[in-house]
């Protein structure tokens, strides 16, 4: 990603609305954007998801392929996360191998879901020590505008909760539902005119400083943790966020279920 | 291609298998504005393909070893995603996707009006979401009418077709199946406004007659896409 040049005007706009404890697209401070999930909507994938938080725009895309499982765990398959932010998604993603920004993307997404257990690796098992299957779940980011953490972490559960494991293709069995037994929520936040702010939007990320993603399970069990940005913050900020962590992953997954 | 002789695709009444004629198109829908960030954008569904095209500029063009002083460059990338396909596509370099790239460049940069642009760049994104077949008819096609959203002017849209051939029948638009067992395919990237080619190419057995009749259906069905094109821009500029 290119380094944009952070307009100093931008920064004290944003410190000016944060004295006022507003910001700059009129929301509240823990007032996420706009919302909409679907699922199922890509004819060659196993699973699938489209969100849409404003305007930021993402897919998520599941698919199965058939592994040997490793030698000391001869009983599990494997899932495997990755995220993709292509040129295609705004004019400061540059094409090429994979930037540090995607990859940590692909990686906190991962740790989230992979920690919480929803997959039983277990179930992925085929024949012990021959075949197993091996889950994928690609995200892609068809627009940024902020906040692609919480966009990718919604659409990959969603994705994995309506996929079909592909047993006829392959020849081992009936097509079944693959078993998600659990729903992680990643809520993410920004210091944005010196305080946190849920949701993010580029404007924002562009002006503000260091950022904090925590993925929550069904339980309110912590599954991930990261903090990314160049930054200090206070025992006290983090328990304000962890507080509104729990009311937002709740409003979230109470979504996902209904769909 | 693959030349499947004894699969039958198309019975003796020239009706396909998905029930269309050998003339006909599979159904089209084409959006704007479906990349909110982006200065122009398309989403095109063509049978079970899906693109999606975003444009950004132009734009200052860097490095500067690529600037032109008497036009703009652009920067085509085709791309399929990585659950676009039956078997995951690993994400990464590809030959065929460079190929692509540079034929859908060759042809647009044969519209859009560069000179106006010196030394800048505009770029297009092309991302196949979900590939049946055909996917760079889909890609150049969506890929005129997000340069069209955007604004950048061009000479003329561009409409992106394939006739080939199956069971020794030429047809309009192969499908999956068509195209996995047919006997030649000729994608062609037409101005519909002049009947003049910008894309062009060709793999498979036709003889001379067959090639004429694969032709005639290309530019049939582009002015059927054209029309399509022009209500989604109308539709879009609406809004």
């Amino acid at each position: 990603m290119t380094i944009p040049i952070v307009p100093k005007l931008l920064r004290s706009h944003l410190s000016d609305l944060a004295e006022r404890d507003a910001r700059i697209d009129g929301r509240g401070r823990w007032e996420g954007r706009e919302l909409e999930v679907q699922h199922s909507i890509l004819p060659r994938a196993e699973g699938s998801a489209r969100v849409r938080m404003g305007d930021t725009i993402v897919l998520a895309g599941v698919k199965f392929q058939i592994m040997t499982p490793y030698p000391d765990r001869p009983n599990q398959g494997g899932l495997m996360c990755s995220a993709e932010v292509r040129p295609v998604a705004g004019r400061n993603w540059e094409s090429g191998p994979p930037s540090p920004e995607s990859i940590e993307l692909g990686r906190v997404v991962d740790r989230g879901i992979r920690e919480s257990g929803c997959i039983d690796v277990d179930s992925l098992c085929i024949i012990p020590g021959e075949k197993a299957w091996q889950v994928i779940l690609d995200l892609f980011a068809i627009s940024d505008d902020g906040n692609l953490f919480d966009a990718f972490a919604l659409a990959g559960i969603t994705a994995l909760r309506n996929a079909t494991v592909p047993a006829e293709r392959f020849e081992v069995g009936e097509d079944y539902q693959l078993s998600v037994s659990k729903t992680p929520m990643m809520c993410s936040y920004h210091r944005v005119g010196g305080r946190f702010v849920f949701d993010a939007t580029a404007r924002e990320e562009l002006g503000g400083d260091e950022r904090i993603h925590i993925t929550l399970g069904d339980d309110n069990n912590v599954h991930s943790l990261q903090k990314g940005l160049k930054g200090i913050f206070s025992a006290e900020e983090f328990t304000e966020i962890m507080d509104n962590a729990i009311e937002r992953a709740e409003e979230l997954r109470k979504i996902v279920d209904e769909l | 291609m693959g030349g499947y002789g004894d699969v039958q695709m198309i019975d003796e009444n020239g009706v396909r298998a998905d029930g269309r004629g050998p003339g006909d198109i599979r159904p089209i829908t084409i959006e704007t504005g479906v990349v909110p960030v982006a200065d122009g954008s398309c989403r095109m569904t063509w049978g079970t393909n899906e693109a999606i095209v975003a444009v950004y500029g132009p734009m200052e063009a860097h490095p500067r070893k690529i600037q032109r002083q008497d036009r703009a460059v652009l920067d085509v990338a085709y791309n399929m995603a990585p659950f676009s396909t039956t078997d995951r596509m690993r994400p990464g370099f590809n030959r065929r996707s460079r190929e692509v790239s540079k034929v859908t460049q060759d042809a647009l940069e044969s519209v859009v009006l560069l000179e106006l642009y010196p030394r800048s760049k505009i770029r297009i994104s092309i991302e196949i979401v979900s590939a049946e077949a055909g996917t760079r008819c889909v890609g150049l096609t969506a890929a005129s009418v997000a340069l069209a959203d955007a604004g950048i002017p061009m000479t003329d849209l561009v409409v992106s077709v394939a006739s080939g051939k199956i069971n020794d029948v030429v047809v309009c638009d192969l499908n999956k199946e068509e195209d996995n067992y047919g006997e030649a395919d000729l994608p062609m990237g037409i101005l519909p406004n002049s009947g003049e080619l910008v894309f062009l190419q060709m793999d498979g057995d036709l003889s001379q007659d067959e090639f004429k009749q694969a032709w005639k259906y290309n530019m049939d069905a582009a002015q059927e896409i054209h029309k399509l094109m022009v209500e989604a821009l109308k539709e879009g500029d609406s809004q």
